[in-house]
């Protein structure tokens, strides 16, 4: 059932207001024809974790500018695998250091995308993601 | 990892166990099976209705823009803090171009965000023909026989899809705001009519009183029935917090009305006719099809009538006396092997 | 314009050699999508009434300046934004970038701060001193601007939702010091309708917002006279995603509905309109950004004269300080970046800009390193001192392209000036979620763009390095600046007076629901170290909270 709609969270943890990126990721997943969540400004991790179990989503992705990525993602993680949601992917973008990109692998964190990516390979990763039968 | 696969056997016992001792997950996963897959439907409503209570389902519709989220934001909040447990199902339009869907309803309800008696679902439309996804009925199901008692059906859009949502809201609000022309789009789509309660929100905007007194001369020339009453018009500001008490209030009352006068009785029951009709016709028309080769039939039939400019209904009564005959067949058929 | 051998010239010829020359496939257009012509010439300047639109610099209608001399008389303002971690560690940046020859100093502040949070807020986890420096209180104030000559170096601060009781800190701290405010120079953000329609960083509705705004504009016009006010910004609109033309127009309607608001407030025009500032992008495309600048300057003052009645010609300028695009900047090959800012800074200078921030090569990757920060003043310094551009006023006035360029996007400024006014005006326009919905399909459609190679971004989607290797230091922030700030954000709660706390928060709040001017209460709470956090809470117990609107 490969044709089933893949259900995204997109969200911006934290406070930073630009939500450029997330708006124009989201379209873009949109445009891909899927189906996504947009949360919007100034979330917490619980409310993201608990917007992604409510709309049982297979992705939830983070838009973070604000240099908080590590506390953000972590919680996002952490909160995630406590309300089983273990096996969705969490993923995302934002000015991320590449040495804290690995950091993220490490705790379990999809690739997360930076300014400058094009919008079709994270259309792409997802839908890679989600055909190979997840992480 | 969630393929089809694992999907079928995900509905098993365990997620049947989690679901009725209220794993929220659980609760989740169950909704997206019912959207996902209607050829399960049948199967998982055998289950649920036994613990289905008759929570009411209030749809609340209205133009894009007029602040449908806000308002029902504020209505739950109210309603739980009244005790009930509340979910609500946020519909948004699927994109006819490229099947996705931009579901922004959470936004405006942020408030209401990690209360254990909400439960807050967002669907697109899909196939609903732009209106209600053709699953919502089920999953306000789910909600209901997962204790929730007041669910909340949100639908954006004029015209069909206000209709969609008479097949499965107990009760209807209609959200109109001033100075859009958006009662002109409503009164062409039937809906005052079949709204139990008006709602001008942004009423600090300009134009309020203009749109109360185009409602009240409505109601005056109307040809409803008197022995139903007009419905009530109330004015509220979600955005600032106003006059939503009283709506709330409002809608309670109603909804009490409606269930001593039997009025929201008739509406499941009719609801439940009407289903089973359209199961029973898709399920024949399913069968004959398979039998024969009638959309075949109608097609070549559809073209010869067009080209010689003939009247479709000897065709129609040719078709229906076949289907008749076909029963028969089959229930002698059915005799003959019992 | 029509000069004496123009009859003489077949432009048709050229025309015909022109399209047989044989024409690269590519994509001539403006970054913002604006269709340009492979040659403009005197046909397009043909209606051009040089003393009605251009005229001298320091002349109305200042398309070619604001000043009589410009660069000859004083050079552009080189003032770096600044501020992260602790306010200690922002005063020693501070300190090192006066001393390479910086002239002015610009406040970064951290998120919490932005929002008017304090540091030990809940939400504040992660953010405290990541993009900016925390402030609290007043005390932070102190620690900030140690040894920093307030009544010499001008100061701007980039702040919007709690401007006013930041700025009452900042006051306050200066009357500790015993610098009089009328020394005291510089520029306050302060812009609130861009952070609906940009940036997202409010606290209450607009309405409240906007009051605070005309409260501090009239309590400056009569105690802080050589301060600014407001810093009306295009700079979050272009960063958002908007083409050129709307950050234009935009921005110039947010002024105008600025003026609006204070004259229905009782203001006299020119009381508050001297003291209004800009702050504009200075993208990668160069002649159209040199072109929006001079429209800015022309639009603003015939609006001010014409429309709103401005006397004093000091009300007919629109002043600006430019910033170089951070959203051109990228991750990859960031060196390059050095290149892409030195255009931008060089456009912002052609434009007449009257101070710039030049962006540091890594900030796609992190906050600026110091050895960063110095390249991008030094890039300031090579346009200012080695390349020329100083030395002649506007030197592309008069040029058929740049003009034409300026009369275009003046004329769909104006088109967006007619939308807005449909829509009932700007705030009702952000209620619509007009601006945000022009400026999401702007940022798609260039995105888009990138994505088909329409547009090129070199190092991202052309000439590319496969397997590029980070060379750059780049500068992180010690998780111990948040337990620090907070550790000295509950010392101060327990040194101060915080009977006297109460009281000063109880008066604003009360003041609040009345109509009374509200900054000399902030001054109050400020003086006795209320927080930052302190005083938003007791301005949304009156004022509310707003919601954001998503629109797509």
């Amino acid at each position: 059932m490969a044709d089933k709609k893949i259900k995204i969270i997109i969200a911006k943890p934290g406070l930073d207001g630009h939500d450029r990126g997330a708006k124009v990721v989201a379209r873009a997943l949109v445009e891909a024809g899927m189906e996504v969540v947009y949360l919007g400004l100034r979330q917490t991790p619980e409310s993201i974790v608990n917007a992604a179990l409510e709309e049982d989503a297979d992705v939830v992705g983070l838009s973070i500018l604000s240099g908080a990525h590590m506390t953000h993602f972590k919680r996002v993680k952490e909160l995630m695998d406590k309300n089983g949601l273990g096996d969705r992917l969490l993923t995302g973008g934002g000015i991320i250091p590449t040495k804290d990109q690995d950091k993220l692998k490490e705790l379990g964190v999809g690739k997360v995308f930076g300014p400058g990516d094009d919008l079709q390979a994270i259309v792409d990763y997802i839908r890679t993601w989600r055909g190979s039968g997840g992480a | 990892m969630r393929t089809g696969a694992s999907i079928g056997r995900s509905l098993g016992p365990k997620l049947w166990d989690d679901f009725f001792k209220g794993s929220r997950l659980a609760c989740a996963r169950l909704i997206t099976l019912v959207e996902n897959f209607p050829e399960s439907v049948p199967e998982i409503r055998d289950k649920l209705i036994p613990r289905q209570k008759g929570a009411i389902r209030v749809g609340i519709t209205g133009p894009p823009g007029v602040g449908k989220s806000t308002v029902t934001a504020a209505l739950a909040r109210r309603a739980v803090k009244a005790g009930h447990t509340v979910g609500i199902i946020a519909v948004d339009p699927t994109s006819p171009f490229t099947g996705g869907a931009f579901l922004g309803d959470r936004v405006r309800m942020q408030s209401l965000i990690g209360d254990p008696h909400i439960f807050i679902r967002s669907m697109a439309s899909r196939d609903g023909h732009g209106g209600l996804s053709p699953s919502t009925p089920y999953v306000a199901d789910v909600f209901d026989a997962f204790g929730m008692d007041r669910i909340f059906i949100e639908t954006v859009g004029v015209g069909q899809a206000e209709l969609d949502v008479l097949t499965c809201a107990d009760l209807i609000v209609l959200v109109l705001q001033p100075a859009t022309g958006d009662i002109i789009q409503a009164l062409k789509a039937g809906i005052i009519e079949a709204a139990d309660l008006l709602l001008i929100n942004k009423s600090d905007l300009s134009g309020t009183e203009s749109l109360l007194e185009s409602f009240r001369f409505l109601f005056e020339i109307s040809a409803r029935p008197k022995a139903i009453a007009a419905p009530p018009v109330l004015t509220a500001s979600a955005l600032h917090n106003k006059g939503l008490d009283e709506v709330y209030k409002e809608v309670e009352q109603l909804i009490h009305g409606h269930v001593e006068s039997g009025r929201i009785r008739e509406k499941k029951r009719l609801r439940l006719e009407g289903e089973m009709k359209s199961s029973v016709l898709q399920d024949l028309w399913g069968r004959f099809s398979a039998l024969t080769n009638a959309p075949e039939e109608m097609r070549t039939a559809a073209e010869d009538l067009l080209k010689n400019g003939r009247s479709p209904y000897p065709f129609i009564r040719n078709l229906c006396a076949r289907i008749t005959m076909e029963i028969r067949d089959e229930r002698t058929n059915r005799k003959d092997h019992g | 314009m029509k000069g004496p051998t123009v009859k003489t010239m077949d432009k048709k010829a050229w025309e015909k050699k022109f399209r047989d020359s044989g024409l690269r496939e590519a994509d001539f257009s403006t970054i913002s999508g604006r269709p340009l012509e492979p040659l403009y010439d005197w046909d397009d300047l043909a209606d051009l009434n040089v003393k009605k639109e251009l005229a001298y610099p320091g002349e109305y209608p200042y398309t070619r300046g604001v000043h009589p001399s410009m660069y000859r008389g004083k050079l552009w303002t080189m003032r770096q934004f600044a501020g992260m971690g602790t306010p200690q560690q922002t005063n020693q940046r501070y300190k090192f970038l006066l001393e390479k020859g910086q002239t002015g100093l610009s406040v970064a502040f951290d998120n919490p701060t932005l929002y008017g949070w304090d540091s030990d807020h809940a939400l504040s986890i992660g953010e405290v001193g990541k993009t900016g420096v925390a402030v609290d209180t007043m005390e932070d104030m102190e620690i900030l601007f140690d040894e920093i000559p307030l009544d010499k170096v001008s100061t701007s601060m980039t702040i919007n939702a709690p401007a006013s009781w930041i700025f009452a800190m900042f006051l306050a701290n200066a009357e500790k010091r015993h610098i009089p405010f009328a020394k005291l120079r510089g520029t306050l953000q302060n812009d609130i309708l861009k952070e609906y329609i940009a940036q997202k960083e409010w606290i209450f509705p607009p309405e409240p917002h906007l009051r605070l705004i005309t409260d501090l504009m009239a309590f400056c016009a009569d105690h802080v006279p050589q301060w600014n006010t407001i810093s009306i910004s295009g700079y979050h609109i272009r960063e958002a995603g908007s083409t050129a033309a709307q950050e234009l127009a935009f921005t110039l309607a947010d002024g105008f509905a600025y003026v609006e608001y204070a004259l229905r407030a009782g203001l006299d025009i020119d009381d508050f309109a001297p003291r209004l500032s800009f702050f504009f992008n200075a993208h990668l495309d160069f002649f159209e950004e040199i072109a929006k600048l001079r429209a800015a300057r022309r639009i603003w003052a015939r609006h001010m004269k014409e429309r709103y009645k401005a006397k004093n010609p000091r009300s007919w300028l629109c002043r600006f300080h430019v910033q170089t695009a951070g959203c051109s900047l990228t991750a990859q090959q960031p060196e390059i970046n050095i290149v892409r800012t030195a255009l931008e800074a060089l456009a912002g200078v052609l434009g007449g800009c009257q101070s710039l921030h030049t962006n540091s090569m890594d900030e796609a990757l992190a906050l600026p390193s110091e050895k960063a920060v110095e390249i991008a003043l030094r890039t300031q310094q090579v346009i200012a001192f080695e390349s020329g551009a100083a030395n002649v006023i506007d030197p592309l006035g008069g040029s058929y392209f740049v003009e034409k360029l300026t009369n275009e996007l003046e004329e769909e400024a104006e088109r967006y000036f007619r939308k807005i006014e449909e829509l009932g005006g700007v705030v009702p326009a952000i209620e619509k979620g007009f601006f945000q919905r022009e400026i999401t399909r702007a940022a798609y459609e260039y995105q888009m763009a990138l994505s088909r190679k329409r547009k090129i971004s070199v190092g991202v989607n052309e000439f590319v390095n496969e397997d590029e290797k980070l060379e750059i230091p780049l500068l992180e922030i010690d998780e111990s600046v948040e337990k620090d700030q907070i550790r000295r954000l509950g010392e101060v709660r327990r040194r101060r007076d915080n009977g006297a706390v109460r009281a000063k928060l109880g008066a604003l709040e009360k003041a609040a629901a009345g109509t009374a001017n509200l900054t000399p209460f902030l001054l109050d709470c400020a003086r006795v170290y209320a927080t930052l956090g302190e005083i938003s809470a007791a301005l949304i117990s009156v004022f509310g909270e707003y919601q954001e609107q998503p629109f797509f």
